[in-house]
């Protein structure tokens, strides 16, 4: 057997009778037999069948982030600020995605802990509990917009809410139900390619790309220093970063099987993932932005309504596919921010929680998933609720959420009794330091921007 | 090591001997209860923490103020 960096910590004081062999192991024994046979042939073809078998969570984590409310906030972003300051800006947002989440993937890879776990285990329940409590309300707000998203996407074709909410909850039943990682994780990567149909909508609307190269290379024009700015950056930032994203990636990560030996591909997955994310955001903007060159107001739009307001330019097909890129958006990430709160539960409580568990074995994992998911449903069935405000808030309190949890991925990542040799390098620690210092000042201007609107003004807002 | 499988019949020796082959030891879903030792925090790492912490609650208050106030 090979070691792992975490054997000399586990190993200590666990005797033979302690091993227990489970279905979940055997799932991926033969997962990792084919992982191993890959690696072994020679051809040109062999390093794309390994690269193949190990992509994966990096891909799923980051296009799962393009959810719902991401998607809404990247079309507002698109409809109120045009072609300019935001393109680049939402791709610097993916590039701290990529710094933030190759620590989860080698956190995963080296310890095969999931990340709620190892923040318990190493920093003890106090502050496991701060976390999981970050988590918890984190994920039910974000699963909650999921919902919103669906039934917005769906409203478009004239689907009532009910039945929206109830094609979304059997959707995330038969994801889950195959009882297979591999067999999930493929099923959800075919779907979630759809969330680059904002490709050919970003067409459709017959983008000037002189417009969009200058804006990808001077940043301009910038958009004016107000609250409303400063929120729909903290939107776009928390449409990238979000605390799920580290819990999810992590866990996957452990639940897939992969080793210190498939970091490097681990590392491509995760910035394929990013690249492609980046690519479907940056098409939001662009296909949005016909709305701010008319001056038409989407301060109240939904999804839906950006599909509606954008047919007149676009056509009923490519306001069709707009509608579907959000269904689709949500529906991919209510199954994952489900499952990152079933994984998170499950290590706290030490209970049984893989996507290769029957749900004879799984009950507490799947009941975890399935009563977060059908609540979070129930709730945007609330008559009178303020839906966008509540899309737009979400991505907010997920940016204020990062930092706290950002300072214990670092301190993970770089702790060498459980790390090993894979520590941190310097240059990841400083992108890191960087990435925690920018999202609290973006924190902290916005509170002084509602708090104190006076010294706002004084910083030159309005 | 040897395994020993707790009650689930379809799990033959051939799996046993196929996922302690493939497997890592800190990979298997058995040996994941024994818990990794608690790191002791230095005063530095408390006080970012703590900071952090006071930081999110007065942020959560001031998202809380922003709602009322768009209420109203």
């Amino acid at each position: 057997m090979n070691l792992g960096p975490l054997s000399r910590l586990t190993q200590r004081g666990v005797g033979q009778q302690d091993v227990v062999i489970t279905h979940e192991d055997v799932d991926r024994a033969h997962d990792r037999v084919r992982v191993s046979a890959a690696r072994a042939q020679r051809g040109p073809f062999s390093k794309f069948r390994l690269l193949w078998l190990l992509v994966g969570p990096g891909i799923l984590v980051m296009l799962g982030e393009n959810d719902g409310p991401s998607m809404i906030s990247y079309a507002a972003t698109g409809a109120k600020f045009g072609i300019g300051f935001f393109l680049p800006f939402v791709i610097l947002t993916f590039c701290m995605a990529i710094v933030v989440q190759e620590m989860t993937m080698r956190l995963g890879s080296a310890t095969h802990r999931g990340h709620a776990e190892l923040i318990f285990d190493r920093f003890g329940p106090f502050w496991g509990w701060f976390s999981m409590i970050d988590l918890g309300i984190g994920n039910f707000l974000t699963l909650i917009t999921e919902f919103i998203a669906i039934r917005a996407g769906l409203g478009f074709f004239g689907v009532p809410p009910w039945a929206a909410v109830l094609s979304a909850l059997v959707f995330l039943c038969l994801a889950v139900m195959m009882h297979r990682y591999w067999t999930w994780e493929r099923t959800l990567l075919a779907i979630a390619a759809f969330n680059l149909i904002f490709v050919p909508v970003a067409l459709l609307t017959h983008p000037h790309w002189d417009s969009v190269g200058h804006a990808l290379i001077t940043w301009r024009p910038l958009p004016g220093f107000s609250q409303d700015t400063l929120i729909i950056i903290l939107a776009d930032i928390g449409a990238t970063v979000t605390p799920w994203m580290l819990f999810f990636q992590q866990s996957a990560t452990v639940d897939k099987g992969l080793t210190t030996k498939d970091i490097h591909l681990g590392r491509f997955d995760t910035v394929l993932g990013a690249a492609l994310a980046a690519t479907a955001a940056v098409a939001t903007i662009i296909a949005t932005a016909p709305l701010f060159v008319h001056h038409m107001t989407a301060d109240n739009f939904q999804g839906a309504e950006f599909a509606q307001a954008l047919q007149p330019l676009i056509g009923r097909f490519g306001a069709a596919l707009f509608a579907l890129g959000i269904v689709e958006a949500g529906m991919v990430a209510s199954v994952t921010i489900s499952i990152s709160s079933a994984y998170a539960f499950g290590e706290v409580v030490h209970r049984p929680h893989s996507l290769n568990l029957p749900v004879t074995q799984g009950k507490s994992f799947y009941s975890v998933l399935f009563l977060l998911a059908a609540t979070g449903g129930a709730i945007v069935l609330i008559p009178g609720l303020p839906l966008v405000y509540v899309v737009l808030l979400v991505n907010v309190v997920a940016v204020l959420a990062m930092p706290p949890a950002l300072v214990f991925l670092f301190m993970l990542a770089n702790d060498r009794e459980v790390m090993g040799d894979l520590v941190s390098p310097l240059w990841a620690n400083i992108l890191a330091t960087c990435v925690v210092v920018f999202l609290t000042l973006a924190g902290v201007l916005f509170g002084v921007s509602v708090i104190a609107p006076k010294a706002f003004a004084f910083l030159g807002g309005n | 090591m040897t395994p020993k499988d707790k009650g689930h019949e379809a799990i033959t020796s051939t799996d046993q001997e196929l996922v302690l082959s493939s497997l890592e030891p800190e990979q298997l879903a058995g040996l994941k209860k024994h818990l990794i030792p608690r790191r002791h925090l230095k005063g530095p790492e408390k006080f970012v923490m703590w900071s952090l912490r006071i930081y999110l609650l007065f942020m959560i208050v001031v998202v809380i103020y922003q709602v009322w106030a768009s209420a109203h």
